[in-house]
């Protein structure tokens, strides 16, 4: 491993954040060395003596954090998520802002998300709640219902105004009709305060809801005014890259003012810059295939590309619970499709063998091509696609297989690198490999992995090539960025040609990526040359030591909270690494209640309910969303209020062994590193 | 006999046994006194009524149970196979390779595309080294690069980092979007707006949000790709009108409204769908006579205004500032923030009532991650430059006249565009007789019949040859390239689109190059097409 000096030679040993505006930061520092000091007399308290003195320097957190606290005014850390409870040690030093990426210095509150190699992919049983659950979650909803129509009964004949634009007016029929609607203006509208809330700031470990009240039972918002910082188990943010601090942002700004903020045009027409052209290597790189294609967002890398692929007789099966853009893509794309339960391998083999065996509708002409889709991670439930076992029924069956990682790309697998990496599977296996950049990088948009001759014909083929705007240059760099500090960078001495030359790496410009001498074994580190010459990072994004730590925290506190939950008695789906953990609630009524109450607690927490039509009427459910910038803390304070909330809504309702809080959050890492949950 | 009885005494025990736990257990159960009650009454010593009731529970269970998508399985075409049949049939199939390989055609035209190093701007970096004039990206008012939307993004980038990590409904609407909304619907007039996170994704989830099975939508034949994939998922009722033919609207209009009486049927949405200045060529449409129709008719108007808006206009809002036409007249109007704003995303302008249902039924907003927040302070920022800087539009539509002026001159060239228009379309007029009879005959409208509104084509179809006309322009791309600027052809799916578009070279001008600029690539241009055509003859 080369010097990284040699790659940054202007700030050798620079931290992750340039320590600007020292200056401001005094003025506040006053208050964060007090904070240190009480946080240390606690510790004191609690633990008798503290294994390492607390750092009373500037040179640690203190820059970062208080430059953070310069920007809103929640200075007083009353919340308790400002600053850490726990202070950081002399030899300790953490260069995020803590209320973005939190610091966390335990190297015990690690683990490798992996799949054993050689051992069966189990089959998780997804647990059933008692019938009076069921019965009560159905009798609510009649209940809401039929009061929603008494309501609407007499609303119409005593309030007719407030309903004239669900009626025909003026030999105009009604824009969204009184039966179309009920569903939102009766059902949804009661819990509404749960959904859209503003937000500002960095949407990192925590997050500044702008709060609002609604004097009219949610029909109108009005914001208070106020701010309430909270913790943020609600956004897709799996890797901490949501920063505002830090190399990437860093990296960004020098983008903004080298190449300002868009790319003004269409790929195919004038709207390639070299940014494009590297980032798609990365990318490519990053998959371990052999070229990527990227759009400018996530829902049209589905919804645009899918049509490019399949067409009238052809098929595709796609997993009951595939996402809203699979669907619409594959409307537009004029095949066929058929449906297979979730993510169970024994009924797609079935649909496989009757729909080859049958061929068309009608014709029994056989299918010009069967695509199979389905998701790496599942965002509303938790759960991994069986990959080893659609691999082998691909061997069988010879379709082809297109895997959406939105969620599993960079927040699964020892390396981050998805599905594949989790399950050891080379990615060549996978025919097309969809993904985002909005969850795991930070960024916005997505891509399309696969095979050279795949990738060259949907860049002339698909929707985005021709008519849909290229990705604009900071989202470039904040994924390239993002994406070489989780590989980690080879330097390469620079050569005089520059990747930026090779024309949309085309047939006749495929030197690029032959000429590179680093070994492109996959999962690899990212060659110097691949990056933008300007981009500077700093040693522990060099040499991905800080891209491991992400994805090791990340694989810690998902199987973390997974386990604690399950111990705890809740209904959990979903497997166990997964970084999206879905909490059956069942009652609709009580959505709304779990929301609330989580938002007002001392240490307010934002959470992500879903219920009907995104999941079945019945499973309404929480989504805590975990991320790297989470601390350990963090969760037990998650689980402290689950703990509580549980009890008072009577959501304890799960089968097996149950530890109390206090033993869970003691054990946490031995609950961890245990092979099999008992 | 004797023996029997008595070795099957235990069993008879235990069954009575059984049943009398069973009955005493089924008491116990609440409720079930009435079930049993129920049962009594309904059988009445009549074993007939009992199976009937059971056939009816059967029937019911059955019901349920079915799934709605039933597979066709149970339908006459299903043919019964055995498992080793099934086994050999799977043997056998082979699928279609997963995609074609490129063409040669294909080939040159991906290697053709050129790559812009450094910033894009007016005058851009290419990868060959060479700086040229940009007359191909959407720069129209000239903002990418400004130095005050970059500073702005920086400090954003510090408070909101990059991403907006979430959907809009999960805590991914960031002040900074509401603050971008409420401009855009201030800047143009409306009551309220709404974000899409890319500018193609967002009229083709409008149009759907809306318009249901069984709706009717009168739309142009010239309609822009992403309102053709909006159409076709909608599932409703599609009638054509002739391109930005306005008297062919009013036909339409008229046949629906005769259709619907002779029907009697009930009363539906409907909706006009059509561009305000079209991406197809450039013409404009008539938007006062378009807005009376629509009253007149009792439609409700979809406007794409993705080229128009930011580009014509005192101030660049578009169509409506153009015509002074209130654009709450427009019931939803539809804009490019990537085009106009030189930024990325779309938007939708219109009542309360239309955006906040599109905050719940507008798919591509749903479920899509909220836009940088970056992006939409640098949207707004354009916004506050062009409310305050009317001379970039004039220099903007000196820059048109300049390029037009030269452009109109030229035999060999045919301009379909309208004179205020930004984007050029530059078609190629071939002197040979063979290609000029058709084209003729077209332009003298020889049959007074109008078009069948049922088809997406027009009943007369404009003759050209395609291969030739596109190789043609792409050879004027290239001399243009070399003579240091740089335009495109407008790129097609060909075969996906409606119809066969005619090929084009697509100017895409802007303010921030200076007139004389303008005229020098005009110039180029021109000498490009007199040679190239020139070479044919």
């Amino acid at each position: 491993m080369p010097s990284p000096i040699a790659f940054n030679p202007s700030s050798p040993s620079r931290s992750m954040f340039r320590k600007k505006k020292s200056i401001n930061a005094m003025s506040t520092a006053a208050s964060y060395l007090s904070a240190v000091s009480e946080a240390d007399a606690r510790a004191r308290i609690q633990n008798g003596s503290p294994t390492s003195t607390p750092a009373l320097s500037l040179s640690s957190s203190i820059t970062a954090s208080s430059e953070d606290t310069i920007l809103d005014e929640s200075e007083d850390n009353e919340d308790g998520l400002t600053y850490p409870s726990v202070p950081p040690t002399s030899e300790q030093v953490f260069t995020t802002v803590h209320t973005e990426f939190g610091h966390c210095g335990n190297e015990a509150f690690r683990f490798t998300s992996g799949h054993p190699l050689g051992e069966p992919v189990k089959v998780i049983h997804e647990q059933d709640p008692p019938y009076y659950i069921l019965l009560t979650t159905y009798i609510s909803y009649i209940l809401v219902i039929v009061l929603g129509h008494i309501r609407d009964f007499f609303g119409k004949r005593l309030k007719p105004n407030a309903y004239k634009h669900l009626m025909f007016q003026d030999g105009y029929a009604a824009l969204n009709s009184d039966f179309d609607s009920f569903y939102t203006r009766r059902l949804k509208l009661r819990i509404d305060d749960c959904f859209s809330h503003p937000v500002t700031g960095v949407p990192g470990r925590t997050i500044v809801l702008l709060d609002r009240a609604s004097p009219d039972y949610n029909v109108t918002m009005i914001p208070t005014g106020t701010k309430t910082r909270a913790l943020n188990i609600s956004s897709y943010n799996y890797l901490g890259f949501a920063q505002g601090k830090g190399a990437c942002s860093d990296a960004v700004e020098e983008s903004v003012n080298r190449y300002g903020v868009a790319s003004c045009g269409v790929r195919l027409e004038a709207g390639t810059l070299d940014l494009h052209v590297q980032a798609e290597a990365l990318v490519a790189r990053f998959l371990g295939v052999e070229d990527s294609l990227i759009s400018s967002m996530g829902f049209a890398t589905n919804s645009t590309i899918i049509p490019a692929l399949v067409n009238k007789g052809c098929l595709v099966i796609s997993d009951e619970f595939n996402h809203a853009s699979i669907r619409f893509g594959v409307r537009l794309s004029g095949a066929s499709v058929r449906m297979f339960k979730h993510n169970n391998m024994k009924s797609l083999e079935n649909l496989l063998r009757e729909v080859i065996s049958q061929g068309q509708p009608k014709t029994h002409r056989p299918w010009k091509k069967i695509l199979v889709i389905v998701e790496g991670l599942y965002s509303m439930e938790g759960t991994f696609v069986n990959l080893p076992k659609v691999l082998e029924l691909k061997k069988k069956y010879k379709f082809y297989l297109w895997v959406d990682e939105a969620h599993s790309i960079g927040a699964i697998g020892p390396h981050g690198r998805g599905v594949c990496d989790y399950f050891g599977i080379d990615p060549h296996s996978v025919d097309i490999l969809m993904g985002t950049f909005t969850k795991s990088f930070g960024a916005a948009g997505g891509y399309i992995c696969g095979r050279k001759d795949i990738i060259d014909r949907l860049r002339i083929s698909a929707h985005t090539g021709s008519y849909a705007e290229s990705m604009a240059p900071p989202v470039l760099t904040q994924v390239i960025a993002s994406m070489a500090s989780i590989m980690g960078v080879t330097i390469i001495q620079d050569k005089p040609a520059s990747s930026s030359l090779s024309l949309l790496r085309s047939s006749d410009a495929s030197d690029l990526t032959i000429t590179e001498p680093p070994s492109t074994t996959y999962p690899g580190n990212a060659p110097s040359t691949a990056l933008p010459s300007w981009i500077s990072l700093p040693p522990t994004l060099v040499d991905g030591s800080e891209g491991q730590m992400r994805l090791r925290r990340l694989a810690f506190n998902a199987r973390y909270l997974n386990r604690a939950l399950r111990k705890l008695g809740f209904i959990i789906y979903g497997h166990e690494d997964s970084p999206v953990i879905p909490l059956l609630l069942f009652h609709p009524g009580k959505m709304a209640v779990f929301s609330r109450m989580m938002r007002t607690r001392a240490i307010p927490i934002v959470v992500v309910v879903v219920a009907y039509p995104a999941t079945p009427l019945v499973t309404s459910r929480v989504r805590f969303c975990l991320s790297a910038s989470h601390t350990k803390e963090d969760v037990d304070t998650l689980l402290r209020a689950c703990d509580e909330i549980g009890d008072l809504l009577d959501l304890k309702q799960g089968q097996g062994e149950r530890w109390p809080l206090k033993d869970i959050i003691d054990r946490a890492v031995e609950l961890v590193n245990m092979k099999e949950m008992p | 006999m004797n023996d029997s009885t008595s070795t099957l005494e235990p069993l008879f025990t235990a069954l009575s046994y059984s049943f009398t736990t069973l009955e005493r257990n089924f008491y116990k159960i609440p409720g079930s006194a009435v079930v049993a009650r129920y049962v009594k009454s309904s059988h009445q010593n009549d074993p007939g009524r009992t199976l009937l009731e059971v056939i009816l529970i059967i029937f019911a269970i059955r019901t349920l149970l079915q799934s709605r998508t039933r597979a066709d399985n149970s339908g006459k075409h299903f043919i019964q196979f055995d498992e080793k049949e099934i086994d050999d049939l799977v043997e056998e199939w082979t699928p279609e390779p997963m995609v074609a390989p490129l063409s040669p055609k294909e080939q040159a035209d991906l290697a053709s595309v050129p790559v812009i190093v450094g910033p894009t701007g007016p005058k851009p970096k290419l990868s060959n080294g060479k700086t040229v004039i940009n007359l191909a990206s959407y720069n129209f008012t000239g903002l990418a690069g400004n130095e005050v939307i970059k500073e702005r993004c920086i400090d954003s980038l510090r408070k909101y980092g990059l991403g907006s990590c979430g959907p809009p409904g999960f805590y991914g609407t960031q002040d900074v979007h509401i603050q971008l909304e409420h401009d855009i619907a201030d800047f143009l007039g409306t009551e309220a707006a709404i974000l899409y996170s890319q500018a193609f994704s967002t009229v083709s989830s409008v149009i759907p949000a809306f318009c249901k099975r069984g709706d009717i939508i009168v739309a142009d034949r010239g309609v822009n790709f992403a309102i053709q994939k909006g159409l076709q998922i909608s599932r409703c009722t599609v009638r054509w009108y002739d391109h930005n033919d306005l008297k062919s609207l009013e036909y339409v209009l008229e046949s629906v409204e005769k259709e619907r009486r002779k029907k009697r049927g009930p009363l539906t949405r409907r909706f006009i769908v059509t561009e305000g200045i079209f991406d197809l060529d450039g013409a404009m449409s008539d938007l006062p006579k378009l807005v009376e129709l629509k009253f007149k008719y009792k439609y409700r108007l979809i406007l794409d205004e993705s080229v128009s808006f930011g580009s014509v206009g005192r101030t660049g809002r578009g169509l409506t500032e153009l015509y002074n036409v209130p654009a709450s007249q427009i019931d939803m109007l539809v804009g490019s923030i990537a085009n106009g704003l030189t930024s990325c995303g779309g938007f939708c302008a219109g009542s309360n009532i239309v955006v906040n249902h599109q905050r719940i039924n507008g798919t591509s907003f749903v479920f899509s991650a909220a836009m940088p927040p970056m992006l939409s302070v640098a949207a707004s920022e354009g916004i506050n430059i062009l409310r305050n800087t009317p001379s970039i539009l004039t220099t903007l539509q000196e820059n048109i006249r300049a390029v037009r002026a030269i452009l109109e001159k030229v035999d060999c060239i045919n301009i379909p565009s309208h004179s205020v228009s930004a984007i050029i379309h530059l078609q190629v007029r071939l002197p040979s007789p063979t290609h000029l009879t058709p084209q003729m005959a077209s332009v003298t409208p020889t049959s007074p019949k109008p078009s069948s509104p049922l088809l997406a084509t027009p009943r007369e179809v404009v003759q050209f040859d395609h291969e030739l006309e596109e190789k043609i322009l792409q050879d004027i791309v290239e001399e243009a390239l070399a003579q240091n600027v740089m335009v495109t052809r407008a790129k097609r799916l060909r075969g996906q689109e409606l119809q066969e578009i005619r090929p084009s070279i697509r100017l895409a001008l802007t303010a921030a190059l200076t007139k004389k600029d303008c005229e020098k690539a005009a110039n180029v241009l021109k000498a490009a097409f007199v040679k190239v055509v020139g070479r044919r003859r």
